[in-house]
């Protein structure tokens, strides 16, 4: 296997590549999913900037670009797999470079939702086609033949008659003067070689010896490092602040005031620049800044929570509505009611939050791990009057993610002080900045209510969800979006169900946490369920099934759950077992929690999930997905909360803040449903569930409800 | 070694921060000496990136607290965040760089073949803090591995395949 680099490649064109030496195929992006294919092998000149995603060489090297930025999630292999599977040729024998940033060329690149392989899968396809059909076009007329006569196989074209060969590196000058068909045939799925197949990722080796370079590795000549003391209050402001002492410390070169825009809000700061971090944090230690805080230090998240019960009684926002819930409810005779809090929750990726910019005059160059390396050139351009061609984003491999690498505050506040310095200026956030600053994912209260008719069955559901909204902490709004409700099941069949959103807003800042508010809302719905399966007098999960009987893909998630957890094999008196389900970025999850009582204690040991994805492009990136988000899912579980004490965030390092370790990991067994639908998203799926999994499971063992998160392990 | 003290009293006196300390310090990484310019709380870690420009250590919490900045010194795990550089001369250090040649160690093989990293950020912390385990006890048990990776944390999750490539590495270094 070739190995590759991880740093995205500006392939310029050399004088001696321009005589259709090579054949390169882009594509012109028309909307979220659609594109035009083009021939870039002739448009070239010396000098330009070459943007393919396919690039074949007369030695018949294949270069294949991922233009979707790389956290973990594994697209990096995953975009090449799918070009590969129609262009034919072998994966492990190509080379997987990433593309620069270039809306125009790449379209969307941003990372969020799951989307790189449900948004792209069609597009791949047909670039994989489009360059193989050139390739068979170039073919036949050597073979003076029909292009219907020859096979495309591992590089080579085959006339099948004959069996006559030539290969992709020596068609490739007749190719290159060829146009792209826009709907090239593809391939029958039940044909699909590539797709489908475990293949070991090319970028992990780079990943165990050191060689990926991440935001945080890279340096530039002359760049000064910051380090930044920023309101712990959050929306504190800066009335004064004296440099002098950081200023002895040596290599500390500049303090400045800076700010950074965090949703529409300008939050302040004082930052330190030295010649190395060490120093600029020892800087930053001898700082004395004077805050006006105002009535920011009362803030606490009990004083949120009563503000939340408070708003659990206003009436909100309808987002869906079926049957009459008010009137049924109030007659029922079996009815229960309940509320579900789950706190806030840091991000807290391994690599801290970082960034390096340089602003100049006439260009503005930015060097870091983002999400949205094509957001940071619009933010940028917006923010210096800049035109977007004259600013450069070299992207890398994230440390992870989860969300917080789409927003911009880092980057704006780090290219502010480049611009007051005058020198690329590089940002690392402690860890402490990191989960004292968030943004977070949003805390919430869920109130539901709900009936069990005479029969035994769901009668009524009323699901009200009292949060703020990422879309909406600022400004005069008064009703939430429906983008709140993810993770709520309204496929159930309930005669009588509403849907309801309150939203409160306050300066602690959110934003998009790994599957958003499906994490929050699935813990409280499918927690609720079960308490209505258990009211009915039902197994829960064939509860489910029967609301969910005309539903062909949860109810096939849920009998394949059932059959790998032996959900109907009756458990020995130590062991409890929950089961919940979510759809996700177009996913359908069903996952079994397994705990034990062992020497008293409650222990979460075995977590079946049951994925329907559609397509899967790479098997085992959809197990480690699943494993990744169960571990992430529990973290949140029991593990990790940010609270607000005294205006401040209570959690300040990994050892407050704590993650799930190695010896406290349960077995994690994944089943993919084998599928035709549509490829969808895989990096999300699995988490919501979780949560609610695990508890309906320790109320099975226990008959203990946990309604609020993080609950204590060792309390149960 | 130190270059030149101004008088710490009178810094701490005049509450300034005593800045002429920076010192000169001779390191042992992977098998090759050098001499660094740094002062000497200067975490190893940072001297390691940006003094000599071995990024594979990974800067994470810088509390000891994650494992991200796991070295080896002397063949113990050790957390590079906190350990100052005056205190890592007259010691074999080994950094992710120096492990192996060409990812050949049996920890490494064992990672790629479980394919354990998801953003991998964590792992050369990881990979240190397994071969440092195995170094010891080729052959540990469970409860061993658990203890021996504690504190090294995972935000993607790898933890099941960390489990199975540390049980691999093991079959494999007993067996030879």
């Amino acid at each position: 296997m070739k190995t590759t680099t991880n740093l995205p490649r500006r392939d310029f064109i050399k004088l001696s590549a321009i005589s259709g030496a090579f054949l390169a195929v882009g594509f012109v992006p028309l909307g979220e999913k659609e594109s035009k294919i083009v021939n870039l092998s002739k448009t070239a000149t010396p000098g330009n900037e070459l943007n393919p995603f396919v690039f074949i060489g007369t030695d018949g090297k294949v270069v294949l670009y991922n233009h979707r930025p790389e956290m973990g999630q594994g697209t990096f292999q995953a975009i090449p797999m799918i070009i590969a599977e129609e262009l034919e040729v072998d994966i492990n024998d190509i080379e997987i470079r990433q593309s620069p940033a270039d809306e125009h060329k790449y379209g969307d690149q941003m990372v969020v939702g799951s989307r790189s392989i449900r948004n792209n899968f069609n597009n791949m396809r047909k670039m994989g086609a489009a360059a193989r059909e050139m390739l068979m076009q170039a073919a036949a007329k050597r073979f003076h033949s029909d292009v219907s006569e020859c096979e495309a196989k591992n590089g080579y074209i085959t006339h099948v008659s004959s069996g006559r060969k030539i290969s992709y590196g020596v068609l490739v000058r007749d190719a290159s003067e060829l146009e792209p068909s826009n709907s090239p045939a593809l391939k029958d799925p039940s044909q699909f070689s590539v797709i489908g197949k475990s293949v070991p990722r090319m970028d992990i080796p780079l990943k165990t010896n050191g060689e990926a370079k991440f935001g945080i590795d890279h340096q530039v000549e002359g760049m000064l490092y910051a380090s930044v003391e920023r309101s712990p209050f959050f929306a504190g402001r800066v009335i004064d602040y004296f440099g002098e002492k950081a200023l002895q410390v040596p290599g500390v070169k500049y303090i400045f005031k800076t700010s950074r825009d965090v949703w529409g809000k300008k939050r302040e700061a004082v930052a330190v620049l030295a010649n190395s971090y060490w120093a600029a944090v020892k800087g930053r230690k001898a700082l004395e800044i004077m805050w006006h805080n105002g009535d920011l230090k009362n803030w606490t998240t009990e004083e949120i929570w009563i503000d939340y019960y408070k708003a659990s009684k206003e009436e909100g926002t309808t987002f869906e509505e079926k049957g009459d819930f008010e009137n049924i409810f109030d007659k029922s005779a079996n009815k229960i009611e309940a509320y579900y809090e789950t706190p806030y929750q840091a991000h807290a990726p391994m690599e801290p939050m970082n960034a390096m910019v340089s602003v100049t005059e006439d260009k503005i160059e930015f060097w870091g791990s983002t999400q949205n390396p094509n957001g940071i050139r619009s933010h940028l351009a917006e923010k210096f009057g800049m035109h977007p061609d004259k600013i450069i984003i070299n992207y890398t491999f994230m440390g992870g993610g989860f969300g917080r690498r789409s927003l911009m505050d880092v980057v704006d506040e780090v290219a502010d002080l480049s611009a007051q310095a005058g020198v690329p200026v590089k940002v690392i956030w402690t860890r402490e900045d990191d989960i004292g600053q968030g943004p977070f994912r949003a805390c919430s209260l869920n109130h539901l209510r709900g009936s069990i008719n005479a029969e035994g069955n769901a009668e009524c559901l009323d699901h009200k969800i009292i949060c703020q909204d990422i879309r909406n902490q600022s400004g005069y709004g008064k009703s939430p979006s429906s983008g709140i409700t993810g993770g709520v099941i309204t496929e159930y069949e309930i005669p009588n169900f509403r849907l309801n959103g309150v939203l409160r807003k306050h300066h602690i800042p959110i934003t998009y946490w790994r599957s958003v508010y499906h994490s929050t809302n699935c813990f409280a719905h499918e927690s609720f369920i079960d308490e209505m399966a258990h009211e009915a007098g039902k197994d829960p999960l064939d509860f489910r099934l029967v609301m969910l009987k005309n539903h062909y893909r949860y109810s096939q998630v849920l009998k394949l759950v059932a059959e790998k957890s032996d959900w109907y094999k009756t458990p020995d008196e130590n062991t409890g077992r929950g089961v919940a389900i979510v759809e996700r970025s177009g996913s359908f999850v069903a996952l079994v929690a397994e705990v034990k009582r062992i020497e008293g204690k409650i222990v979460p040991y075995k977590f079946t999930v049951a994925i329907d994805c559609g397509i899967v492009i790479n098997p085992d990136t959809v197990v480690a997905q699943s494993e990744g988000c169960v571990v992430m899912g529990l973290t949140a579980a029991y593990k990790s909360a940010i609270t607000i004490e005294e205006g401040r965030v209570a959690q300040t390092n990994f050892d407050k803040f704590k993650l799930m370790e190695l010896y406290e990991t349960p077995q994690v067994n994944v089943h993919i449903v084998q599928s035709n639908e549509a490829p969808e998203g895989v990096g999300e799926a699995a988490l919501p569930p979780t949560a609610p999994a695990l508890t309906n499971a320790i109320f099975s063992l226990t008959g203990k409800r946990i309604r609020r998160l993080p609950f204590k392990l060792d309390e149960v | 070694m130190l270059k030149f003290y101004l008088n710490a009293e009178f810094c701490k006196l005049n509450g300034f921060v005593n800045y002429n300390t920076m010192g000169f310090y001779k390191l042992t990484v992977n098998g090759q000496l050098h001499s660094v310019e740094a002062d000497p709380d200067t975490p190893l870690l940072w001297v390691l990136r940006d003094n000599l420009g071995l990024t594979g250590t990974k800067f994470s919490c810088g509390i000891a607290q994650c494992g991200a900045c796991t070295v080896q010194i002397n063949g113990d795990p050790v957390r590079s965040c906190v350990m100052p550089v005056s205190s890592a001369i007259n010691s074999k250090i080994v950094t992710i760089e120096g492990l192996s040649i060409a990812n050949s160690h049996p920890v490494q093989k064992a990672w790629i073949e479980e394919q354990v990293p998801q953003c991998g950020y964590c792992h050369s912390g990881q990979i240190m803090a397994a071969a440092a385990l195995l170094e010891k006890n080729a052959n540990p048990s469970d409860e061993e591995i658990h203890n021996g990776m504690r504190g090294v944390l995972c935000r993607c999750g790898t933890y099941p395949r960390v489990m199975k490539a540390i049980r691999k590495a093991s079959a494999k270094i007993s067996k030879s």
